[in-house]
């Protein structure tokens, strides 16, 4: 970097610096108040807004008061007295929240300047001797255009949105686009993608081969009204029945049978404990306890996923399914597993009961219980003291059945001292690609953030904003700091980052999948998978039901064999057919290009279905672009891979896509036809891309490459872009 | 230069990281042995080192134990009866039917002990031997072989992973030494071949260089660089004369049958024909072993398919004369819990579990280490996930104490410092 801009930089910097250390003295001063009737209190000044006086109290609690309830002394103080920048109004503007958070940054940002001088000077080696950080510098439109469509909508803009927002005059162009953004079906479509991986949400599940379709659809449902997130967890967490009458009650029935695996899940990624090892022993480093760990379980104690009243009746009814079944032929084996796997997975069920089963493990060796000892719902804490005035941990444990909703209250209530803030940080994460407190499933020590104010100022904002994550986003992404260029140095692992700008990353699966979607359909929310849930409908049997006999089984399991044969048709063929990839379906339709089809109102290309991520089967089986470029097998949180692979380099030079994209039929040459002169259609190319225009060099490279290559001009420019590592990752 | 007196105040560990930079290489430095009790060319001249080629049979989920390889007659007996094999005196669960056939070939042991009963973090050990720390990612055993023994094949890749994708891979090793992922093996490895004429593919590959130089001069992170070096690697892979080793339609039908038409069926069937051409390390995976519930069917099913993949791989590899080079290991997270629970099912049981060994100079119908009666600890012979890593380490040769340093300049070994069980070997 050149001097003078870096100097440039760090003077702006200073200036914001020296903002916030101002405002910091108004809000870190407490002083003695006193009303008109000479009763006092102490507590520090948030800010004026017309009438109204904010003042803090130690406790944290803000108070709005008139400012004729204070003493004339008071009142010119807080006429005089800057207000606090990290104070955010419960109606501010996103523009006042935004700049919030800004300073914050830079705050945490000259803090780190601070303690990496110091530690340099103390420093022997050179090499451990780290750089200073300082602000990236603001990114340019054609970044930014491309940056936020990966970002909110998961996919890089087609030509007209990007040509439509560079061309666009309009000073508040950003804000715009991002609101437009998230109110796309892109925003849910890329939203959903996260929070499948980090639950592990999947279609086929180990257990009775139990299908997930309902709980999948009832999260997309979810998703796009923009349900708060509180609400949305406590709905998962207290569902009751089966899945496809309840999708909610998918988040218990996922690990159907494991109950202290789904507490660890649940305590993992909603609360940023990491507690798993618990399960076990003691927790190594962190304080946990292996009794804290069932006192907790303890909540799901009454709880179970298996409806054991109807196991008699399963048993029974299969018995004599299968024996009927048999005698008209066939494998007996396979029967055997298909009918007793379809009644079974009526058994799948969450149910409460009054009585709480939860004991401590047989090998309990602690000194705090013994054995087999029946154990009694706690709630953990992280601060004894704070936490015991917490109006989160008020909730009754007395009824049996009511365990789950106790649980549930404490853990989704905005007090809660990680709910709000493990969510933030994942949400922040996302934008930057680093928590502010890494990893974003251990954020016990708050402390320990890379800047724990701007992890508890993001919390608080979370609930501010009554956990609704589009408006919380919507602040994020109007930040100073998102909109910087990505930062170039190498951010070592382990280190605290600053947020110089968000780090480059690789496009998830999904988001390079639904890259190359909109490359080849345009507009890639066109084609959605069928509506209805053709499973729940057919597998469903009411085992409580006295009269359903074995025929009347077997009647409609063979109606649930003949749903799911329409089923895969719909999903393109891409569920129970293992050998998807290697049919070849070339049909040639009219209108459509060559090589694609419609089908099921969804196109496709040599059998492969072109829809959306998250539209396909959950998740994709091996072989498919998803699988190869690291989606999550949604085994484990936060699945997902981004290293790259000699298969995935295999795909793009020689794969399918490409060869969808180099085709002289494709969009993108269409998309060229719009413009008649060879340099315009480089353009063309470019903005469809990489959502950029051409450099001058650029231009001159592209033009050598086609008047060399024949007719192979533009197919090998298109091929050389979409190869690029400038597409793969997002600046 | 620094003073001989500086030198000599810096603790041991500053010591080595000093001489590990003088030595300029920036990678994955050897150095010496310290506290040596194996010297290289020891684990190579004894019977270890016979092992040219792994293949590691990776059972996702957590595999009983009880089930398999120590069946027990007490009330932690699962659903089938134990089964005499052809080994005397060893048992092994009952759907191990065509296991039992191949047990003059195998060494179980039995008394595998780890602490976590958590997935993620038992994968990452029984991959890595080391606990998944926030700060660096460690390597597989793949890896560790291509750094201490070089390429074994000059265009196919080292190590290829079956059936699964990302994990620990090269960890801080070069991307280049990562395991190639081969997520359906039915297919092998897809789009090998360019879709134009060569000369053009080389016009694209300029032109894709020329227009992303300015992208990479300015990041240049090891992310991007790998990406650049996946290129390369793919290239090269391109041009080899054993993509056959990827194809299984050169296989016969009944070969394939035999195998299982499963994913892990075919995903071993891979490993033996990759074996056969030259790829070091091979490991295949397969889910379904997380048995919560109804473990009887769960056995049928995935145990069942388990037993005919293992022994028609032991059998093949053995007719071809290939099981003296080539040792055949299956692992998994941890056991499960010798109470069958109220949904007929086990739970996750680190305490103790079995790993199995074949080939590669391993004793056959040999146990090491013994459970308790129920199957619930270890009643003889305790071996740590960092022994049973350092046992594949001495099998192939590697010198599993020489420490190595990270990038980041710490020192890290085969096996994380855990002993090889030097009985196991013929």
């Amino acid at each position: 970097m050149k001097p003078s801009k870096a100097l440039i930089l760090s003077i702006g910097c200073l200036v914001l610096a020296t903002a916030v250390a101002k405002a910091e003295d108004a809000a870190t001063t407490a002083r003695t108040w006193t009303d008109s009737k000479g009763r006092q209190v102490t507590a520090t000044f948030v800010g004026l807004q017309g009438d109204t006086i904010s003042i803090q109290t130690a406790a944290g609690q803000i108070f709005n008061l008139p400012l004729t309830t204070f003493s004339a002394e008071d009142q010119a103080y807080a006429k005089s007295a800057k207000p606090a920048v990290t104070y955010v109004a419960v109606n501010a503007t996103v523009g006042q929240a935004a700049a919030a958070v800004d300073a914050l940054v830079v705050k945490g940002l000259l803090a780190g300047r601070a303690k990496i001088t110091k530690d340099n000077a103390a420093a022997t080696l050179a090499t451990d001797k780290r750089e200073l950080p300082k602000p990236n510098p603001l990114m340019t439109d054609e970044q930014f255009v491309r940056r936020v469509y990966i970002d909110i909508a998961g996919r890089i803009p087609n030509y007209d949105e990007a040509k439509g927002f560079l061309t666009d005059a309009s000073p508040t162009k950003r804000a715009k686009l991002i609101d437009m953004l998230l109110d796309s079906p892109g925003y849910a479509s890329n939203s959903y993608n996260y929070f499948a991986e980090m639950l592990r949400v999947k279609d086929r599940l180990e257990q009775d081969n139990l299908r997930g379709v309902d709980y999948i659809t009832w999260m997309q449902k979810q998703i796009a009204e923009n349900r708060p997130w509180n609400e949305m967890v406590y709905d998962m967490v207290t569902a009751k029945g089966k899945m496809w009458h309840n999708g909610a009650a998918g988040y218990l029935l996922r690990d159907g049978g494991m109950p202290l695996d789904n507490l660890a899940n649940t305590l993992t990624v909603f609360l940023g404990t990491d507690v798993a090892c618990a399960q076990c022993h003691d927790h190594p480093f962190a304080d946990w306890t292996q009794r804290q760990f069932f006192e907790m379980a303890a909540f799901f104690g009454a709880s179970d996923t298996t409806n054991r009243a109807a196991g008699m009746k399963t048993r029974e009814l299969s018995e004599a399914a299968v024996a009927l079944a048999e005698k008209g032929g066939g494998d007996p084996q396979r029967i055997r597993n298909g009918i007793s796997n379809f009644i079974r997975a009526n058994n799948n069920e969450v149910v409460d009961s009054d009585k709480n089963r939860m004991k401590l493990p047989h090998d309990y060796k602690y000194k705090d219980g013994k054995p087999n000892e029946p154990v009694e719902p706690k709630f953990i804490m992280w601060d004894t003291k704070k936490d015991k005035g917490n109006p989160a941990f008020k909730q009754s444990k007395s009824k049996e059945e009511g365990l789950r909703e106790s649980f549930a209250k404490w853990m989704t209530h905005p007090s809660n001292p990680r709910f709000a803030m493990s969510i933030a940080n994942r949400m922040w994460k996302r934008a930057f690609g680093q928590g502010v407190a890494e990893p974003v499933t251990n954020i016990d020590d708050p402390e320990k953030a890379s800047n724990p104010e701007l992890l508890k100022h993001l919390a608080s904002e979370m609930v501010r904003v009554k956990f609704d994550l589009k408006a919380f986003m919507r602040i994020v992404y109007n930040t100073q700091s998102y909109q910087r260029e990505a930062t170039s140095e190498e951010v070592k692992m382990g280190e605290p980052y600053y947020f110089q700008g968000p780090q480059l990353r690789r496009m998830t699966a999904e988001q390079a999948w639904d890259s190359y979607m909109t490359l080849v359909v345009g507009d890639a929310d066109k084609f959605t998978k069928p509506l209805d849930s053709l499973y729940g409908r057919s597998v469903d049997l009411d085992l409580t039901n006295e009269k359903l006999d074995a025929k009347t089984v077997l009647m409609k399991y063979s109606a649930f064999q003949g749903m799911a044969a329409k089923e895969r048709a719909l999903m393109g063929g891409a569920l129970g057919s293992d050998d998807m990839m290697m049919q070849s379906k070339k049909g040639k339709g009219k209108d459509a290009a060559p090589d694609m089809m419609m089908e099921n109102a969804s196109m496709s290309f040599d059998g492969m279905v072109l829809r959306r991520a998250a539209e396909l089967e959950q998740p994709e089986r091996g072989g498919h672009f998803l699988a190869e470029f690291g989606q999550s097998p949604r085994m484990l949180i936060d699945g997902g891979s981004k290293a790259g692979s000699v298969p995935q380099v295999l795909m793009l030079m020689n794969g399918k896509a490409q060869q969808m994209l180099t085709n002289s039929d494709s969009l993108l040459f269409k998309t060229m036809d719009k413009v008649n002169n060879p340099a315009d259609k480089v353009e063309a190319v470019f903005l469809s891309v990489l959502s950029r225009k051409p450099t001058l060099a650029e231009k001159d490279i592209a033009k050598r490459g086609i008047e060399s290559a024949g007719s192979d001009g533009f197919s090998n420019l298109i091929w050389a872009l979409i190869n690029t590592r400038e597409f793969m990752f997002v600046q | 230069m620094m003073l001989k007196s500086e030198l000599n105040r810096m603790d041991d560990l500053t010591r080595r990281q000093l001489i590990a930079k003088t030595a300029k290489a920036a990678l994955g430095v050897t150095l010496l042995p310290i506290g040596s009790q194996l010297a290289r060319g020891a684990a190579t001249a004894a019977a270890g080192g016979k092992a040219k080629h792994v293949i590691y049979l990776y059972m996702a989920g957590g595999m009983s134990h009880i089930d398999t390889w120590d069946p027990k007659t007490g009330d932690t007996k699962g659903p089938t009866d134990p089964i005499k094999t052809k080994a005397s005196g060893m048992m092994l669960g009952g759907t191990m039917t065509k296991m039992a056939q191949q047990a003059d070939k195998i060494s179980i042991i039995r008394s595998m002990s780890s602490k976590t009963g958590v997935h993620d973090q038992g994968n990452y050990l029984m991959h890595t031997g080391y606990d998944p720390r926030g700060t660096i990612i460690h390597p597989t055993m793949g890896a560790w072989g291509t750094h201490f023994l070089g390429r074994m094949s000059k265009t196919l890749p080292d190590s290829v992973i079956v059936n699964a994708s990302g994990g620990a891979g090269a960890g801080f090793f070069p991307p280049a030494f990562s395991p190639i992922p081969i997520t359906n093996p039915a297919v092998g490895l897809q789009n090998i071949q360019p879709t134009t004429a060569d000369s053009n593919f080389k016009k694209r590959l300029d032109l894709m260089n020329e227009f992303d130089a300015g992208f990479r001069k300015k990041f240049q992170s090891a992310e991007i660089k790998a990406y650049s070096d996946f290129y390369d690697e793919t290239l090269s892979l391109m041009k080899s004369e054993d993509l056959k080793a990827f194809d299984l339609t050169k296989e016969d039908a009944a070969t394939r049958a035999k195998y299982g038409t499963g994913s892990f069926g075919q995903g071993c069937l891979l490993a033996r024909r990759l074996v056969e051409h030259g790829v070091r390390f091979i490991e295949v995976q397969t889910g379904g072993w997380d048995m919560h519930n109804n473990i009887d069917t769960a056995m049928g099913t995935t145990g069942a398919g388990m037993d005919n993949t293992f022994a028609a791989l032991l059998e093949d590899l053995a007719s071809k004369g290939l099981l003296e080079s080539t040792l055949v290991v299956m692992g998994s997270e941890f056991g499960r819990t010798p109470n069958i629970n109220e949904n007929a099912g086990r739970d996750h049981y680190p305490k103790v579990y079995s790993t199995v060994f074949a080939g590669g100079g391993v004793k056959g119908g040999f146990v090491y280490g013994a459970s308790d009666e129920g199957g619930r600890e270890v009643a003889d012979k305790q071996v740590t996930v960092q022994d049973y890593l350092s046992t594949v380490g001495y099998a192939m040769g590697l010198p599993v104490d020489e420490v190595v340093m990270s990038p980041s300049n710490r020192p890290f070994t085969v096996g994380d410092k855990g002993k090889p069980i030097l009985e196991l070997f013929a």
